[in-house]
């Protein structure tokens, strides 16, 4: 048997010069140290251009100075028509005239004659692509044109050695979060595990040198992007320390940002992103906007870099469904078709009726308020994925004329998906469903070393937002391959289902209390035979030919009402299993705006039920949770409680105008003008001077006495609702406590409740017209 | 997020709240409990209403309704639980 070739070392990245001129290739080498090597690299895109106006397009782009070549082909494109078609494929000369280049081609054709095909795709994606490599790659062969040595959807591989340092940088005198005005030294720089002070310039120079010896792969910072590196940046400006004598990355380049601040609304609330920075020849993940990161870690992010062949800062800094759209164009690259740039295919026209029936989510049993004995927990594991394979569910199989009686048709829709050629979605999918549970699988054996299993679990909590996101992006508008009629299918497959097995339980003898989409709460009927949960969920799994998990039994669960209507809602409820664990969804201490001591009252009063076996029991302890409650009242008035722990965090929608209420997030908002959001404890709801009504974290020291009036209400709040399916209710506490009832608030204050975005209108009903 | 049209749940809380200009007013204490029951009948069967996909709102309410009467007709004629 011959050697296996050696290990010449790890594709660490792969970057783009600022020069525009082909590629950078990061390897690191066995030894330890870091190569750069510059690669000849451009890639044409596609213009789908009508017969008699192709010649005339060439010639424009010929004599257009961005491009290097303009050629006629004759291939594939579109992804939903494996028939070739007449294109030009042009070459820019530079990777920087590439957008501009696509632009102008674009508007040539006025923005609607021309189909435009791998215009945006990152250069190192295709690179990576022409030349069979992935990051994080181990390599073989030579320097120039290396090979890896095991495929990229390897599971068991090992990992490349990271080098990984955090830094973070302390100007001025006050704390971290505190305002510090842009001209203030730095004082303190701490990166890995080293800490240094000292008079600025030596400091920064030391910091420079510490980076040149120590050379870490990743710069991990806690808001890098808004305040350390910027600052660095700006201060070795003011020592005059040039970009060539101080640079975070192993080259210089990195003193300026790649992508600017900005702002952006995500479900209903705006978010502030700074503008973003990299460290050239290392990574640099800023934990404050990297989604991905505390949830995945390195392992999870590392593993979709692998699969995607996208940038691991990419992956970092975007969303799983960055990394999903990606795998998408490997697999219609793959069958040898391009990629669309702009989707251009508006949704069809329908009628009112049909958008009425098409238009809906899954199924939600709403749960009766109140604490349940016995409920078994029921999910299917990756439904939407596996609906979305075994029914072929994908766009470019949509109403296919090859097989008019297919089985997959959408319930009550009539969508018909081929019988026949699974369709990119499917293909995209199958084999990320079968990653994900072989990582389960293998994290869960015990002969395996903890950090291999945790790394598992990283890598399959990855694979889930993959899979998740693979689902909302057939409604996006803007997703490249995705339309709307496979997201309304995939709803009503998933209905039916639900549907069925609702019908299923009662038959067993289940009754259903609360279902979501792809779970379902199931009361044991005490008059009938309990069924057995685990083969009841294989068997009926089977059935349906999908994967059915049984989650545990609780000893007790409470829903709880909605805080505006009474009436149930769904996933907001406490329960204890069998196995001794809670399972809280939807309150305080789910959401990160609650103040840390109601977090700690709802622990505390959870915590009376812990030894409750069953509902009876848990409504036994009323007394003694009203009683712990009033302990904490107490507490309250005493006015005792370290004020930090009364922190309430807001983010804002937008400034205020001289038409919006003055709340406490209003006055906390002209304290930090500048801040997209404010941690701020209420003193003073009365007063009418926004510097006394509330004290922000960073702007004052957070000290002495606050709004007891406030805290009441919300202490109020977080009782009656945890307590509310003991029959606890928010008016009973308020008299019980003597809580003000009109609040001494100052003219046009609104009550309101923690993290609320006051500066948007108040939750009410939405009010919409009636259905046709 | 993003959809076209409302939810059943959101219709039916708007013509909810067209009922209450109607409730207001009822002027006996025993009227306006016989219309809460009403309403938490239509409230009782969102999840088939929703599975409905019905384009005609107030069929789907008065569906609702008239089932919630018919099922307190049977526990007030004694009928046993259907198991």
């Amino acid at each position: 048997m011959p050697a296996p070739p050696a290990l010449r070392g790890w594709l660490l990245d792969v970057d783009e010069p600022p020069d525009g001129r082909g590629v950078r290739m990061w390897v690191r080498r066995p030894d330890g140290s870091t190569r750069v090597t510059a690669v000849e690299f451009a890639r044409p895109f596609y213009v789908e251009a009508p017969a008699d106006e192709r010649a005339r397009l060439a010639r424009r782009i010929a004599d257009d100075g961005r491009a290097a070549s303009v050629a006629p082909v004759v291939r594939r494109l579109r992804w939903d028509d494996p028939r070739p078609v007449r294109a030009l494929a042009v070459t820019p000369r530079r990777a920087t005239d590439r957008l501009p280049l696509a632009r102008s081609v674009d508007a040539f054709g006025r923005y609607y004659r021309y189909r435009l095909y791998n215009v945006d795709r990152p250069l190192a994606s295709e690179f990576y692509r022409a030349r069979r490599l992935y990051p994080f790659a181990p390599l073989t062969g030579p320097p120039e044109a290396p090979v890896a040595l095991e495929p990229a959807d390897r599971i068991d591989y090992r990992p490349m050695p990271l080098r990984v340092a955090e830094l973070s940088v302390r100007a001025g005198d006050g704390p971290r979060e505190a305002v510090v005005p842009d001209d203030a030294p730095i004082r303190e720089i701490r990166l890995g595990d080293e800490r240094m002070d000292g008079p600025e310039e030596p400091l920064l120079r030391a910091l420079a040198e510490r980076l040149a010896r120590e050379d870490p792969d990743l710069l991990l910072t806690d808001g890098g992007d808004g305040f350390d590196v910027p600052r660095l940046y700006a201060r070795a400006r003011a020592h005059g320390l040039g970009p060539d004598r101080f640079h975070l990355g192993r080259i210089p380049g990195g003193e300026r940002p790649f992508r600017g601040a900005r702002a952006f609304a995500s479900y209903g609330r705006i978010y502030h992103r700074p503008a973003a920075y990299r460290a050239p020849g290392r990574f640099h993940i800023d934990r404050a906007t990297s989604f991905l990161y505390d949830d995945v870690g390195l392992a999870g992010l590392i593993d979709a870099a692998r699969l995607s062949r996208l940038p691991f800062e990419t992956v970092a800094r975007q969303s799983p469904g960055t990394v999903f759209t990606a795998l998408e164009i490997e697999t219609a690259l793959d069958a040898g078709a391009a990629v669309p740039w702009k989707k251009n295919r508006p949704e069809g026209f329908r009628t009112a009726e049909h958008l009425v029936r098409a238009d809906r989510g899954g199924v939600i049993f709403q749960p009766p308020v109140g604490i349940h004995d016995a409920v078994d927990e029921f999910d299917f594991v990756s439904l939407f994925p596996h609906l979305m394979v075994r029914h072929n569910l994908s766009a470019d199989r949509l109403d296919c004329r090859c097989c008019p009686a297919s089985p997959h048709v959408a319930p009550g829709l009539g969508y018909r998906f081929c019988a026949r050629r699974p369709g990119l979605l499917p293909r995209t999918l199958r084999p990320l469903i079968a990653r994900r549970r072989a990582l389960r699988r293998s994290a869960g054996r015990t002969d395996r070393s903890p950090e291999a299993r945790a790394s598992d679990r990283a890598r399959a909590k990855m694979l889930k937002w993959i899979l998740v996101t693979a689902f909302g992006y057939q409604g996006y508008r803007n997703a490249r391959f995705g339309r709307i009629e496979v997201h309304e299918a995939i709803n009503a497959f998933a209905r039916e289902l639900l549907a069925e097995v609702a019908r299923a339980a009662d038959r067993a003898g289940y009754r259903v209390l609360h279902g979501i989409v792809d779970s379902l709460w199931l009361s044991i009927d005490p008059a009938a035979p309990t069924p057995d949960p685990e083969r009841w969920a294989s068997e009926l799994g089977a059935a349906v030919d999908l994967p059915l998990g049984y989650e545990g039994r609780y000893r007790w669960i409470a829903f709880l009402p909605s805080v505006r209507t009474g009436v149930g809602v769904p996933n907001r409820f406490f329960g204890r299993y069998a196995s001794g664990e809670y399972k809280i969804r939807g309150i305080g201490s789910r959401r990160h705006d609650t103040p840390d001591y109601l977090r700690h009252v709802e622990r505390e009063i959870l915590a009376l039920f812990a030894r409750a076996p069953d509902a009876a029991r848990v409504l036994a302890e009323r007394p003694r949770a009203l009683a712990r409650a009033d302990l904490f009242a107490a507490e309250l008035k005493s006015g005792g409680v370290d004020p930090h722990r009364l922190l309430i965090a807001h983010r804002f929608g937008h400034a205020p105008t001289s038409e919006t209420p003055f709340t406490d997030a209003v006055a906390a908002a002209r304290q930090r003008p500048d801040a997209p959001g404010v941690r701020y404890v209420v003193a003073d709801r009365a007063n009418a001077s926004w510097r006394r009504r509330v004290r922000v974290l960073g702007v004052e020291p957070i000290e002495g006495p606050y709004d007891v009036g406030v805290y009441l209400g919300l202490l109020a709040r977080t009782v009656a609702t945890l307590l509310a399916p003991l029959g606890v209710t928010e008016a009973e506490l308020v008299e019980r406590w003597a809580i003000d009832p009109a609040p001494r608030a100052a003219a046009f204050a609104s009550p309101q409740r923690p993290g609320q975005t006051t500066l948007l209108p108040p939750p009410g009903p939405v009010i919409r017209p009636g259905r046709l | 997020m993003g959809r076209t049209a409302p939810t059943y749940r959101q219709a039916l809380e708007a013509r909810m709240s067209r009922w209450e200009e109607f409730a207001r007013l009822l002027t006996t204490p025993e009227e306006r409990a016989a219309f809460e029951t009403l309403r938490s009948g239509a409230r009782r069967y969102v999840t088939p209403a929703t599975h409905v996909g019905s384009p005609d709102l107030l069929e789907t309410i008065l569906l609702s309704v008239l089932l919630d009467m018919a099922r307190r007709l049977r526990e007030l004629e004694g009928k046993p639980p259907v198991r």
